[in-house]
């Protein structure tokens, strides 16, 4: 594997903002999750729930809630408007006022023709789904007091919603209120304080399920209006509801943390009457429960711990395979961390603002895991504050340190950092092309003399860099005509190569001496997660979201060998199951057969001259190889080294100097600046 | 008429208090050298030593009134000085007036114009007290920064550089008889629904985490899961170094001091 001096990085102040909404898509299989902080996140369930996309947000644009219309999101947020996104460039598309004050919730019919959103000043408003843009249509009679939840009957003509102390259940055609269901407040002390119904839930035989903020979980009959069943299930809020398609189960999220299941079911074997009865608690957040969806096959769940779990019911999986694995997402699936190999520096990109750090030093040599004494500390160089209210969506660091850059989804800042003895100066480079616009990915050229933005619609826009000034060199663009944008871009270290891959699958290699397409590597069904250009064979490495690893020759335009070999051999079936994507792949300039890659939980060095692993064989084989003889060594080695040292990692990189720098981000750390949780008494303590 | 009655009894039973107090502490103060020998005191020493004390309680009390008072006539100061503040403006108005009643002079005989100018007159009053305000705000933040305003409209004012051609169409032109080199700028209204955003969202936080919430801090559930754990370990703030510095401190104090309370018995 070969020893390194590792830089141990653990000043990265990476706090995921909390999971506030979260919409399903059936069809696509894709997931929608907002955050705090207005971000919007798209999870791709078929493929291994790898973070296809993501949505910056914008100061003073919250997301409270989500909708899913056929392919079209919808989100509304508490500035009172509801913003339709465009998916394909990664932005908000328009957004209208709705007129009511803030926006609690928006909920779409099934047919699709009609949005409802529930507003601050009581009044329920039907917006039209049009082709390109929705259309206010009318109010429902107004309430008093604020519409928190709203949801569609599914066949479309009734609508309930919950309100402070109560459900009013309305006739979507007449727009009257035809009942209300007045909610108990809660026992005690909480008796003065008004119940906020946080969810509710209309189902197709006219049951309502409500979840508040007394605890309760009450199914009520809408036909008569009345209340059928109260489960009190926490003393805290009951906070989101979702129920599964069947509707034969309903889940409900608590400020505990815990989720709550419900099932329909008859009480008695011989008794043909169902009722909902409380069957399963699932408890895998620290922290209340904001969001909820019910799958087919799981629960996804995300709240204030900014983790995004996936829980399958394992009595609608197979046992011990990949699907019944509880999966927990805390880390994003793209790399927010910028390391210049040659100056020794890391970028940290945080939603509003850039950190650069230059790395310490250690000194001395120690044996294997040794620490080594700090010669100089690492200092914080710039702390560079965006400009505007949209959020950074992406950013670069050259090479050499001499350059940076970052995107939001209306602009492109480039800024030319000088390093004197201890002055840094930095200056924005003020005339940029025109063509620097809408970028989704920003990469330098290995030699800092160019900077590549992916753009719109899969095309790649090549700025020349220069002391004087910025000229747009060309734009490259696929031959596909692929719409979706790119996530991945990488330039080869002699210059010659650009790759860049995109959410459609498709990874396009440019000619950067003609700039021309040189080739498309064959689409695979599975998204890559990372790819990398190797510096001596100029093979392209990429890992996709199923873990599989594919090596491409440039040259040849072909799989090569060893990649051959390893798909027919299969890969290990332990690798295969690790459940975050490799995030990043680079290579040891010393040894071209060394690929390094990395993912939340390990980093990996795969030596192509070393045989692959038999299925039989053991994966992690470190340790043991290390109490084994010299002699036998070689015997039971294999190509996957891997490191399980350092544990949630942001980023692995290989300095110019042959040293690691690993940036990590305890878990530990992020929950001490998550908000409070509830206080539960512990039997004992 | 029984509250206050009440409330009578209640102070002159305090004041009798009062006086039962300096009665005790005139009887503690004969009383304080019990377990010795009675030192001589003769009648008039002691009386005048009661006397003295009494004096001083009595003086005590004038000196605290006379605090109060001058405490209440200096806010009442500064109210009518606010009060005074705030109508500072209206000089500026009544010279606004002037030079509008001037102006009007000469564009009598327009007839219909005037009619038209004297009810925009009224909305401009309006218009120019907020101009006037700003003004005034702007010439206060003017000394140390020149662009705190966002630039919606800029209407830079000179003073007698106008024409005597009275523009009545665009709102601005108005305020060239202020004083001095000033730039109006209207500021960027924040709009409503910012502040309807901010209920919104002091509802939600007041409802989970205001008081009544039943909230406790992350490193009191970590310590938790420490103690419950397979592996017992100390409160996180104690595995952690760089966790919760303040308490961190306050425990080394409470250590420092135990050791030092175990270690006086012993030594």
């Amino acid at each position: 594997m070969g020893e390194f001096t590792v830089h141990r990085v653990r000043f990265f102040d990476h706090t995921p903002a909390a999971v506030r909404a979260l919409a399903f898509h059936g069809g696509s299989e894709r997931l929608a999750l907002a955050r705090a902080d207005g971000a919007v996140e798209l999870f791709n369930f078929n493929d291994n729930y790898f973070q296809e996309k993501v949505i910056p947000g914008q100061d003073g644009r919250t997301v409270e809630a989500l909708c899913w219309v056929g392919q079209r999101l919808f989100a509304a947020g508490l500035n009172g408007e509801i913003t339709e996104y465009d998916l394909e460039n990664l932005k908000p598309s328009y957004t209208v006022e709705a007129y009511g004050g803030p926006v609690w919730t928006i909920s779409a019919n099934s047919q699709g023709s009609l949005l409802a959103a529930g507003c601050e000043d009581g009044t329920v408003k039907m917006f039209e789904i049009l082709e390109k843009k929705i259309q206010f249509q009318r109010n429902l009679d107004r309430q008093k007091g604020r519409i928190v939840s709203l949801s569609w009957h599914p066949t479309g003509s009734l609508i309930a919603a919950g309100l402070m102390d109560m459900i009013r259940i309305f006739d979507a055609e007449t727009g009257r209120a035809t009942h209300r269901l007045l909610v108990d407040r809660g026992v005690g002390t909480s008796k003065s304080q008004e119940v906020v119904v946080w969810s509710v839930l209309f189902l197709s035989d006219q049951t309502i399920i409500s979840g508040d903020s007394a605890g309760k979980v009450q199914i009520w009959d809408g036909h008569t209006g009345t209340l059928v069943r109260t489960h009190l299930v926490s003393k805290w809020d009951v906070l989101a509801l979702a129920v599964s398609k069947e509707e034969d189960s309903v889940i409900a999220g608590t400020s505990e943390g815990t989720i709550i299941q419900f099932q329909f079911l008859s009480s008695t074997v011989a008794q043909q009457e169902k009722e909902w009865i409380r069957t399963r608690t699932f408890k895998n957040h620290s922290h209340d429960v904001r969001a909820l969806v019910h799958t087919e096959t799981a629960v996804v769940s995300g709240g204030m711990d900014t983790q995004l779990v996936v829980r399958p019911l394992l009595d609608k999986v197979e046992k011990n395979t990949m699907e019944s694995s509880l999966r927990k997402i805390a880390f994003p699936h793209r790399s927010l961390v910028c390391c210049a190999k040659k100056a020794g520096l890391l970028l940290f990109q945080f939603p509003e603002h850039l950190e650069l750090w230059r790395l310490g030093e250690g000194e001395g040599h120690g044996r294997a895991g040794d620490s080594l004494p700090v010669k100089r500390k690492p200092e914080k160089l710039i702390h560079l504050k965006r400009k505007g209210d949209d959020q950074i969506c992406c950013s670069a660091l050259s090479p050499c340190g001499g350059w940076m850059s970052y995107s939001t989804v209306s602009s492109v800042r480039l800024y030319r950092i000088q390093y004197d003895d201890n002055n840094i100066s930095i200056t924005k480079v003020s005339k940029l092309p025109k063509s620097l616009c809408s970028v989704h990915r920003l990469c330098f050229s290995p030699d800092s003399s160019k900077l590549f933005a992916a753009s719109s619609h899969s095309s790649v826009v090549v700025v020349a860099l220069n002391q004087s000034e910025c000229k747009h060199l060309s734009t490259l663009k696929p031959k596909s005509g692929s719409r979706q944008p790119v996530h991945l871009l990488v330039a080869s270290e002699d210059g010659k190569w650009l790759a860049a891959a995109n959410t459609a699958c498709e990874v396009h290699v440019y000619n950067l001496h003609t700039m021309k397409l040189h080739c498309t590597v064959p689409v695979f069904r599975s998204c890559p997660t990372a790819i990398g250009i190797n510096p001596v064979t100029s093979n392209l490495v990429s890992v996709h979201a199923d873990q599989q690893i594919f090596e491409f020759s440039l040259g040849q335009k072909e799989y090569t060998e060893w990649s051959r070999k390893l798909q027919k051999q299969g890969l290990h079936s332990l690798w295969l199951q690790r459940d975050t994507p490799v995030t990043h792949v680079t290579f040891n300039p010393r040894n071209p057969a060394h690929i390094l890659l990395h993912d939340t939980f390990m980093f990996c060095i795969i030596d192509q001259s070393l045989p692959l692993p038999e299925a039989k064989s053991p994966l992690y084989n470190q340790m043991m190889l290390r109490s084994l003889p010299e002699a036998e060594r070689v015997q039971h080695s294999h190509a996957f080294k891997i490191s399980k040292n350092f544990q949630h990692l942001l980023c692995v990189s290989l300095l110019e100097d042959l040293s690691l720098v690993v940036v990590e981000r305890p878990l530990l750390d992020i929950m001490s600046q998550l908000p409070a949780p509830v206080r539960q008494k512990k039997f004992a303590t | 008429m029984a509250p206050k009655q009440r409330g009578k009894t209640a102070s002159s039973s305090k004041t009798a208090d009062k006086r039962e107090d300096h009665a005790e502490n005139m009887g503690l103060f004969l009383e304080s050298s019990d377990d010795e020998a009675p030192e001589e005191l003769t009648f008039e020493e002691s009386k005048l030593a009661a006397l003295r004390c009494l004096k001083e309680a009595l003086d005590s009390a004038r000196r605290e009134k006379e605090v109060l008072k001058e405490k209440r006539r200096r806010r009442q100061e500064l109210f009518q000085e606010q009060k005074k503040r705030k109508l500072l403006p209206a000089d500026v108005l009544e010279e606004i007036d002037d030079s509008t009643s001037k102006k009007q002079k000469p564009s009598e005989h327009e007839g219909e114009e005037q009619q038209q100018q004297k009810k925009k007159k009224k909305k401009q009053k309006k218009e120019e007290w907020e101009v006037g305000a700003y003004t005034k705000e702007s010439a206060k933040t003017m000394t140390c920064l020149n662009l705190s305003f966002a630039t919606v409209t800029s209407v830079s004012s000179h003073c007698g550089a106008h024409s005597p051609g009275f523009p009545h169409g665009d709102g601005g032109g108005y305020i060239h008889s202020l004083k001095g080199n000033y730039k109006v700028v209207t500021v960027k209204e924040p709009a409503s629904a910012t502040f309807q955003q901010q209920a919104a969202e002091a509802f939600i936080q007041s409802r989970l985490y205001g008081p009544g919430s039943g909230r406790t801090t992350n490193n009191e559930l970590l310590s938790l899961q420490n103690k419950k754990g397979k592996n017992k370990s100390a409160a996180v703030q104690f595995v952690k170094k760089d966790w919760a510095s303040k308490e961190r401190a306050k425990a080394e104090k409470l250590k420092k001091r135990w050791l030092l309370k175990q270690q006086i018995p012993s030594g």
